[in-house]
């Protein structure tokens, strides 16, 4: 029973489908803010994430599963950070300015996912090559944000923020995949405005973050000694 | 979890610093005074803070295709303007002879051309903090001073001061390391040592985000109590930066110039959260105390963080060995006859044995008949060497003792300046609280600059400091 706000859209020619997703951005970046806010877990901001579980849900729908989703949408990923990185090692010797040397890495990735996606039609994996292109688009273009933060922050914190990503990316997604959640949005569209409250709240938040109280520990050791003594 | 929370609540965390610190009391015009690092120097060098020396700025391609890098001096610093977090810097110690090439810290050599690719990627803007071209300049080097040469490695330490409402409420000093390749960045492996606001002696040490160390990697350095020169001044300038860039919560980054002293290096509009591990202690229970406080002058902060936020390594070893620690002089009440007090300087000198006052002192305190009564007898017929001291004290004391009022013994002195017998009173002082019931001799200490010096045997009570 599709809510009558939904039935009106639908009736004017706006797919369900468009509906949905655009209904489950506002809860998809609540996730991602939750996992600032209160678990710690940084990642490439907000709207790199967000782009990939999106990503994720374009791959799923061109493969048919919810695992399909995660599968390609992680080897993908994966294999365009590491692409991206032998890029930029590779083009350390010519001395490029920033943002050609970006395009160039961006550009080499582009070409070698294109490659990946031959040699899977060669071995019959046709299950990647069926995956829409815009999904795989969108995560080429992440290896700016990648790179970007490789020059500024050097490999370990990209290495680690690119985890990040992926584990909140993987997260959103299996969220922004739940039958259930999908149903509610599509029958009560107002349950969107709980995941904007929640977000606002986020938003005035000042406690620790989980990850602070390992960060801290040794200064909550030396508190908990002062208040025995 | 409810103690967990409890005891959590005087630390600051990223989500608190952002919104109830850096939000309300940072606003967007300091902070774009702080990120503009040539505006910040000249603002800070008009209000009186010393900042390294400008040599030359480069602000487009022209410019730098017109460079004379012969011009520069041997050693300097280059650094993008809007940089931020210590990228883009590039450090060099020495220039090579004949050429336009310089030596870096780890003795690989930038010659020209490589001067002019690092410029061109700072204008270009690719250290800046959103990719917008950028300014390069050339500043003067600090030189590494001497306290800190067995503790830097590459690198010049500096002292991060956090200051809140006008007052520091907590600092550290950092030092590079060779993890963090000669940069006093905690971030990439630099030591972050906590220091106690009172006197300036560092006390915990962090390496990068969570080690806990106590000594130097690869030695036997404590990097507890080391003391860091300048210590007042340094906090003063904090307070006085705060003042000039109107950044409420402020990170002030001040080194020590082996010959100009401190210097101001940054402003500083995020300060990180680290400085609190490596003082195990909370920022946020500091923050919460000088809130509202009214800071009356540069001076009024620099005394409330010392007495707020410092001291307690004195209140440590005072409760540990019960004893009451004090400098080499001190301020005493003398309580004399009659209860006549005194307050006077007296020098705390452990190579004499017992106190002494001057005469003309004692003559004050209600001991004039002592004095005079004294000054009387002929001293001549006694010999005065240490294995006559008994013998001559009994003497003595017989002979006069009941004689003249108020004289309770005779000394005996043998010291540098000459042997004498001296006459001895009963006399109380009250130095740092603590009271203390002695016998002191009496002696001509007019040209001398303390008209008191204590003993030895009247410090059983203290433990001294040397300053």
């Amino acid at each position: 029973m599709n809510s009558s706000f939904i039935a009106f859209a639908t009736h004017y020619g706006v797919p369900l489908e468009t509906i949905t997703l655009i209904l489950m951005l506002p809860v998809v970046v609540m996730i991602i803010a939750f996992f600032r806010q209160v678990i710690g877990i940084k990642a490439f901001g907000i709207y790199t994430p967000a782009l990939i579980i999106f990503a994720f849900l374009g791959i799923k729908s061109g493969s048919g599963s919810f695992w399909g989703g995660i599968k390609y949408g992680t080897a993908i990923f994966v294999s365009v950070i590491i692409i991206g990185t032998l890029a930029r090692i590779f083009l350390r010797q010519f001395r490029l300015l920033y943002l050609p040397r970006v395009a160039t890495v961006i550009s080499i990735v582009a070409l070698s996912t294109l490659v990946i996606l031959i040699i899977g039609g060669i071995f019959q994996r046709t299950g990647l090559a069926s995956v829409s292109i815009f999904p795989i688009l969108i995560m080429i273009t992440l290896v700016e944000k990648f790179v970007a933060v490789q020059i500024e922050k050097g490999s370990k914190s990209a290495i680690i923020l690119s985890a990040e990503t992926l584990i909140i990316s993987i997260v959103g997604y299996s969220v922004a995949s739940w039958g259930r959640l999908i149903e509610s949005l599509q029958n009560y569209p107002w349950v969107v405005f709980i995941a904007i409250g929640i977000t606002v709240l986020l938003g005035k938040w000042t406690g620790l973050r989980l990850s602070e109280y390992f960060r801290f520990k040794e200064i909550m050791k030396n508190d908990y000694l002062d208040q025995k003594k | 979890m409810i103690t967990w929370i409890r005891k959590s609540s005087g630390i600051l965390g990223m989500n608190s610093r952002n919104l109830s610190y850096i939000r309300p009391h940072n606003l967007k015009k300091a902070k774009h005074l702080a990120d503009d690092k040539l505006r910040s120097k000249t603002r800070l060098r008009k209000c009186g803070l010393p900042v390294p020396e400008l040599i030359a700025k480069i602000t487009s391609w022209e410019e730098l295709d017109n460079f004379d890098f012969s011009t520069l001096p041997n050693s300097f610093v280059l650094k993008p303007n809007l940089g931020l977090g210590g990228e883009g810097i590039l450090v060099v110690y020495g220039k090579k002879k004949m050429r336009n090439a310089w030596i870096k810290a780890d003795r690989s050599v930038v010659s020209e051309d490589d001067l002019k690719d690092h410029i061109r990627n700072i204008l270009d803007g690719s250290f800046s903090r959103t990719h917008t071209p950028d300014i390069a300049f050339f500043e003067e080097r600090i030189k590494l001073s001497k306290v800190f040469k067995p503790y830097s490695y590459k690198g010049i330490p500096d002292v991060r001061v956090i200051v809140y409402n006008n007052v520091p409420v907590m600092a550290m000093l950092r030092l590079s390391t060779k993890e963090s390749e000669g940069k006093a960045n905690l971030q990439q492996g630099g030591i972050g040592c906590g220091i106690d606001m009172a006197t300036g002696t560092t006390t915990t040490a962090l390496q990068g985000k969570t080690k806990m160390i106590e000594y130097l990697p690869g030695t036997r350095l404590p990097l507890s109590g080391i003391k860091i020169p300048y210590w007042k001044e340094i906090l003063g300038m904090a307070i006085k930066a705060q003042k000039v860039s109107g950044i409420g919560f402020l990170g002030a980054d001040i080194s020590i110039d082996r010959d100009h002293g401190p210097v101001f290096l940054e402003l500083n509009v995020r300060p990180g959260l680290s400085i609190q591990v490596a003082n195990t202690e909370g920022l946020l229970k500091r923050l919460q105390r000088v809130e509202g406080l009214k800071v009356k002058s540069v001076e009024h902060g620099v005394r409330l963080a010392q007495n707020l936020f410092g001291g307690e390594i004195e209140e440590e070893i005072e409760e540990l060995s019960g004893k009451k620690i004090i400098g080499t002089v001190e301020k005493i009440k003398l309580i004399g006859k009659d209860e006549i007090e005194k307050e006077v300087e007296a020098k705390i000198d452990t190579g004499a044995y017992s106190t002494s006052i001057d005469t003309d002192l004692a003559k004050e305190l209600g001991f004039e008949s002592v004095v005079n009564e004294f000054s009387k007898i002929d001293l001549s017929e006694y010999n005065i060497k240490p294995e006559n001291e008994k013998k001559i004290k009994k003497d003595f004391m017989d002979k006069y003792g009941k004689e003249i009022e108020g004289l309770e013994d005779v000394g005996v002195i043998f010291s540098s300046s000459g042997s004498s017998i001296r006459p001895m009173i009963k006399l109380k002082f009250i130095m740092d609280k603590e009271e203390v019931s002695t016998k002191v001799n009496i002696i001509n200490r007019k040209n001398l600059k303390y008209p008191i010096i204590i003993g030895k045997k009247d410090l059983k009570k203290f433990l001294i400091e040397i300053k």
